[in-house]
């Protein structure tokens, strides 16, 4: 077995807004690495950072950053301006950041929301978003390539911001099934340094082992400064839930399954008297 | 009959209520060929689904009739005037439906009911065409009706609901709704759209259904716990913790079930509206017995009723609030409640031959939440069945699973078979909720998964099932098959 206190240091992980973006089941994510750390020896400490707190990040190994819905969003992105200028220093020194959803949105420039003022995001992806006409609300697949290795990452995308990547990011990945960042270029989600930033909810780490790994694996390089081989699992369970979410998304592929918007149907119902 | 006043001194203290009385029924519009047709068409639908035994013809005969008369639901209600009340929230539709009914009937009044829960259009179709006759009248009756939350728009436009009963916001379906708010707006649309001599039953635990239709000059009806102490505490599940009126965090006196709670906003003050109806002491016995004290206009009611949660006492609070909406005597209250059992798959017991089973239908992070709760007040089940499937009413995105407390769950798991479309998703969520995967077994077929669960299960033992609605009613149907329930639209 392997010891702990010798092998690893504990991976310490922010876990951002946790009790605001909280919609989509994202807390998987934490879960999720968690486990995997567990399972292997590898000590993990989660600390969420609500509203109003301003921890230096360059402290911790991994940086969660969730989806939420608008109005929750709207709150966190007024707090964010904040914690922005010790996120993005850490970004700088190549803190692992994964953002999902209103995470990659707020993470870019700004939000233009179809109605509302903009938000202003934290500037560390260059990349800027405008609320679409259309909701995107289907299961998705995305080719990814992390340091040479090359993988297909499942989920479920539930956004209507229509995102456009600046020349200072890379897309995430490329879109197997599903409509991406914009529903038109075949990209999805963003990357800089260690920053990654996807879409993809379901969550979208516990049925992408891959993933996952891969996080803990540049976190961990980064803590102890060299190259480290994590401990192989047996994935059986969450292969199956990967290959499922895959063959759904290939499924779907071009399907849109959002019903009529509220507002159109309460249009309808108060002209109908 | 409608009974008199005098017999009602509960309400006689109330606000200014008048007692219950039918209203003069509005001559019914000319039945046309195309009509009667719809009728016709719609109640041989319900018959031949019932003699074919493929379900209790809860849903087809509306579809049916719709097709032939997509007029029929507004014909047969909205425009005679007929006395309808309205259920819709997230959770405890159904539950809240069953105990208003109980209320009416046990005051004497005739109620026609969707007992089946089918909510959506062409289900509330179904129960308007069963009870009207050939010619399209329908007896003298009170039309109890829960209403799925994206369907009420609609129904609400044909039925033009007497009371309309909010009963909570919660997370569910997101990608059939894409956001809470998008579901709270449809509920104030149609609250604030009420005919002004119409009742509005609000949850006021509830932020956001406490704020609903603030402008509204018709009467409103609220309803809540006022217990001195919390019975629960603000988790990642928790849903809309934010001021509904300027957005900062909620503060709680006292949390009850997930956001619902004696709530107050620090930033602009907005607080939890005082309650007309409220649950002033409440136990909850093991899986059996909720035993609560009301607190209403002019009295206290000491309520026990055959079904375990503190959802329960919620619900209750809610059929009962609809009575005082009626101005129907609540003299009868604790005797009607006593015996409603819960609805199919609520924590239903289920004798099968040597072993039981503990049916519990959860649907939404709260709805597990709660169930798993309600099962540990009899310690953690040992042996557990949990199935979900991917359907049009059981939604596609299986996300909120990673936000059940199947943590706490897992302590007390010695086996678990898996079951539904979605086995998948559920089986990699129990093993990073801690269950070995040597403990997890993957059946996909749920008659198969219920024999291998029971094999799994030592006679005398329980096998607690947890699942999804189109699952809850596949496994109730391979039950009946084998003798040890009835049909699920009689439970």
């Amino acid at each position: 077995m392997m010891d702990p206190s010798t092998e690893f240091p504990t991976l310490r992980i922010a876990h951002l807004y946790p009790s605001l973006l909280n919609v989509a089941g994202d807390g998987g994510n934490v879960t999720a690495i968690v486990q995997r750390c567990a399972w292997r020896g590898i000590a993990t400490e989660v600390v969420p950072v609500e509203l109003g707190e301003t921890p230096d990040f360059a402290t911790f190994d991994l940086v969660l950053f969730h989806g939420g819905q608008d109005v929750e969003m709207q709150v966190a992105a007024a707090d964010l301006g904040f914690k922005a200028p010790s996120l993005r220093d850490a970004a700088d020194q190549g803190v692992v950041i994964f953002a999902v959803c209103a995470g990659l949105q707020l993470l870019g420039h700004r939000y233009t929301p179809s109605a509302g003022e903009p938000m202003e995001g934290a500037a560390i992806l260059d990349l800027e978003t405008r609320g679409g006409a259309q909701r995107f609300m289907q299961h998705a697949a995305v080719e990814v390539t992390l340091d040479g290795e090359t993988s297909t990452v499942v989920g479920f995308e539930n956004h209507s911001g229509l995102t456009e990547l600046g020349p200072g990011a890379r897309p995430f990945g490329t879109i197997v099934a599903g409509a991406g960042n914009n529903g038109q270029d075949g990209t999805e989600g963003a990357v800089r340094d260690h920053v990654y930033a996807t879409y993809l909810h379901g969550p979208v780490l516990p049925k992408n082992p891959w993933l996952t790994d891969q996080l803990i694996r540049i976190a961990l390089e980064r803590a102890v400064g060299r190259p480290v081989s994590l401990a192989p699992l047996e994935d059986g369970i969450e292969s199956r839930a990967h290959d499922v979410a895959l063959a759904k998304a290939r499924r779907n592929r071009g399907r849109f399954t959002a019903l009529t918007p509220a507002r159109l149907v309460r249009d309808r119902t108060s002209s109908s008297g | 009959m409608v009974k008199s006043a005098e017999s009602a001194d509960l309400v006689a203290a109330a606000e200014p209520a008048e007692p219950f009385r039918f209203p003069a029924a509005r001559r019914a519009p000319p039945l046309t060929a195309r009509r009667f047709a719809a009728l016709l068409a719609g109640k041989a639908a319900a018959t031949a689904t019932r003699l074919t035994g493929r379900g209790g013809g809860t849903s087809l005969p509306g579809m049916v009739a719709r097709r032939i008369d997509p007029g029929i639901l507004g014909a047969l209600i909205g425009e005679r005037g007929i006395p309808v009340v309205a259920i819709t929230g997230s959770n405890g539709k159904t539950t809240t439906a069953r105990f208003t009914a109980a209320l009416l009937r046990g005051a004497g009044l005739p109620v026609s009911h969707n007992s089946a829960g089918s909510n959506l259009v062409q289900g509330v179709t179904s129960i308007a065409v069963a009870a009207a006759d050939l010619r399209g009248r329908l007896p003298q009756s009170v039309l109890v009706s829960e209403v799925d939350e994206g369907a009420l728009p609609a129904v609400a436009a044909e039925i033009r609901p007497t009371v309309l009963l909010v009963t909570n916001l919660f997370r569910d379906q997101l990608d059939r709704y894409g956001e809470i708010y998008a579901v709270a707006d449809l509920f104030e649309t149609v609250a604030a759209g009420l005919a002004s001599e119409s009742v509005l039953c609000a949850n006021a635990d509830d932020p956001i259904v406490a704020g609903l239709a603030a402008d509204r000059a018709g009467r409103r009806i609220s309803f809540g716990l006022a217990l001195e102490r919390s019975t629960d505490e603000i988790t990642r599940a928790a849903d809309t913790i934010r001021c509904p009126r300027c957005r900062a965090n909620l503060t709680y006196d006292h949390v009850y079930l997930s956001h619902m709670g004696a709530w107050r906003c620090p930033g602009c003050g907005l607080e939890r509206p005082p309650l007309d109806v409220a649950v002033t002491e409440l136990e909850v016995r093991g899986l059996g017995e909720t035993r609560c004290t009301l607190r209403v206009p002019g009295g206290t009611l000491d309520l026990s009723i055959p079904q375990s949660g503190v959802h329960i006492a919620y619900d209750a609070a809610g059929a009962v609030a609809t009575c005082l909406a009626l101005g129907v005597p609540l003299d009868h209250a604790a005797a009607s409640l006593a015996t409603v059992d819960p609805a199919f798959g609520r924590l239903e017991r289920i004798q099968a031959g040597e072993r039981s089973i503990v049916l519990g239908f959860a649907k939404n992070p709260t709805s597990f939440n709660t169930t798993l709760r309600a099962l540990a007040t009899e310690g953690l089940p040992r042996q557990l069945l949990v199935a979900a499937s991917n359907t049009l009413v059981d939604g596609e995105d299986f996300a909120w699973l990673w936000d059940v407390d199947f943590e706490t769950a897992a302590a007390g798991v010695r086996q678990v078979t898996v079951s539904g479309l979605r086995a998948d998703e559920l089986a990699n969520r129990l093993k990073y909720a801690g269950i070995d995967p040597g403990q997890i077994t993957i059946v996909e077929d749920r008659r198969r998964a219920l024999d291998v669960a029971l094999a799994g299960t030592e006679p005398g033992g329980t096998l607690t099932i947890l699942a999804g609605y189109t699952p809850t009613i596949e496994l109730r149907e391979s039950m009946r098959r084998r003798g040890w329930v009835g049909r699920y639209w009689k439970a």
